[in-house]
């Protein structure tokens, strides 16, 4: 089996590099990518959408339809883990006995595991990992000060690097640190259980709302009035806010329903 | 000297990606991922992608890798052969 | 961004793909097989963003400060699309993995192919 992934792998790269040797260099700056479409983002970017951060203005003006499936692929993907179903996960210590695999004994490790106080456990019974107050004190510190950096990356993402997702990954990165700080039980009430469902689709509801919006503004759906900075500006922010709202509680969400 | 950083970090992605699939130990494979993820958002943010790196790096290694070691919680931490 | 015939970054690239390739293909282990489809993932990504980048080149972002020339905005906003779908698909497949282990006992597709 292994031979014959090595010669797959080999069928597959040695095409690839025959075709990205007819490319251009890639750091040269007259490439095709550079002067079709791209050019002319470059050009009339800032005075027809608004936007000082181009990748920005891509993402939500130029390209707004691709970011609009992007929420929905992450919605679905929540969707599908909740799904599943629940409360037939077991921890690692209980194995089954059938075919003499494992030995169903709560206090066995891993036979071929390296030995050691805590060798092959990642985990306690009940799935709470004793944290070291080091650890503990600096993500308690820091927490506060990462939350201003994804609000003020949500807020200033159409003149600096950053934006919607990025905003997204670190409150889901800050409420990770926390849930595995302070348990899982304490930070998930951070967010009201009759809110969850709405935050959770607040990027495809928005997308839709602020689609509607355009159309009634433009005639075309997700269409920005060109030349009106400020319609352009609410449009996007309303974007930028329910994508990192609305991407951070489902990553959160994520998070949490994979530890039960 | 800025072809001497893209050399260094072109070998430590490949070496991190063998040593991903060489890795027994599916903690040191998440982990050597991990590295390998935010060598990625370094060779990112020198090529002009500032959003991205930050991306990758928020992604890389606070939410995949955790949910790796979650994973690994739950299920076995070796790989057999 | 050496030459020899070939262009280095672009053949580093596709080394990764082939690597996550191998790793997805011929490893038995589930959590493997995934770690080489995100190997994969990234590589693309950093193919795209090598394709748009130019040497000496400005981040995308008209500011006091930044000049011509300037990477291309499109792949930085491909990629941005490519690693939130890289995320929602590790994370279903993490938990299938659970769930498999769960009713299972085991994440080894060959032992998986052996049971009844």
């Amino acid at each position: 089996m292994r031979g014959w992934a090595w010669l797959l792998a080999l069928a597959v790269a040695l095409p690839l590099v025959v075709g990205v040797a007819g490319l251009p260099p890639h750091d040269a700056p007259d490439a095709p990518i550079h002067t079709h479409v791209g050019a002319r983002y470059l050009e009339r970017g800032v005075e027809e959408t608004g936007m000082k951060n181009l990748v920005t203005a891509v993402l939500l003006n130029y390209r707004g339809f691709d970011t609009f499936i992007e929420v929905v692929v992450i919605f679905t993907a929540l969707a599908a883990v909740l799904a599943l179903p629940r409360g037939a996960v077991r921890p690692a210590s209980r194995r089954r006995t059938e075919d003499g695999r494992g030995t169903g004994d709560p206090g066995a490790a891993d036979p071929d595991a390296p030995a050691g106080a805590n060798a092959g456990r990642l985990a306690d019974v009940d799935g709470e990992v004793p944290v070291s107050p080091v650890v503990g004190f600096v993500v308690r510190l820091l927490a506060p000060f990462m939350a201003l950096f994804a609000i003020a990356m949500l807020f200033r993402g159409h003149v600096t690097p950053g934006g919607g997702f990025q905003a997204a990954a670190v409150f889901a990165a800050i409420f990770i640190a926390l849930g595995l700080v302070m348990g899982r039980a304490r930070v998930g009430r951070l967010v009201s259980g009759r809110a969850q469902p709405w935050l959770q689709a607040a990027g495809p509801l928005a997308f839709a709302a602020v689609a509607w919006a355009g159309w009634r503004l433009t005639g075309h759906f997700l269409g920005y009035p060109m030349h009106d900075h400020t319609a352009q500006e609410a449009m996007a922010l309303v974007l930028e806010v329910a994508i990192g709202v609305g991407g951070g509680v489902i990553l959160a969400r994520l998070f949490l329903s994979m530890e039960t | 000297m800025s072809d001497v950083f893209d050399v260094t970090m072109l070998a430590l992605l490949i070496a991190t990606a063998v040593a991903v699939a060489r890795a027994r130990d599916l903690l040191a494979a998440v982990v050597l991922f991990s590295i390998y993820g935010l060598t990625m958002t370094l060779v990112w943010q020198h090529r002009g992608a500032p959003d991205v790196a930050m991306t990758e790096a928020a992604v890389g290694a606070g939410v995949t890798t955790v949910l790796f070691f979650i994973t690994i919680a739950r299920t076995t931490r070796r790989e057999k052969r | 961004m050496l030459l020899f015939g070939l262009d280095l970054d672009y053949v580093a690239i596709v080394a990764l793909f082939g690597i996550g390739l191998y790793m997805l293909v011929a490893k038995s282990n589930l959590l493997k097989k995934l770690l080489g489809l995100n190997v994969m993932e990234t590589s693309v990504f950093a193919f795209l963003v090598t394709a748009g980048m130019v040497e000496g080149g400005d981040p995308p972002i008209l500011v006091a400060g930044t000049g011509a020339p300037f990477a291309s905005p499109i792949p930085h906003a491909m990629v941005l699309t490519g690693i939130v779908v890289a995320v929602s698909v590790t994370a279903v497949a993490l938990a299938l993995i659970v769930q498999i282990h769960a009713h299972y006992g085991t994440i080894e597709v060959d032992e998986l192919k052996e049971l009844p």
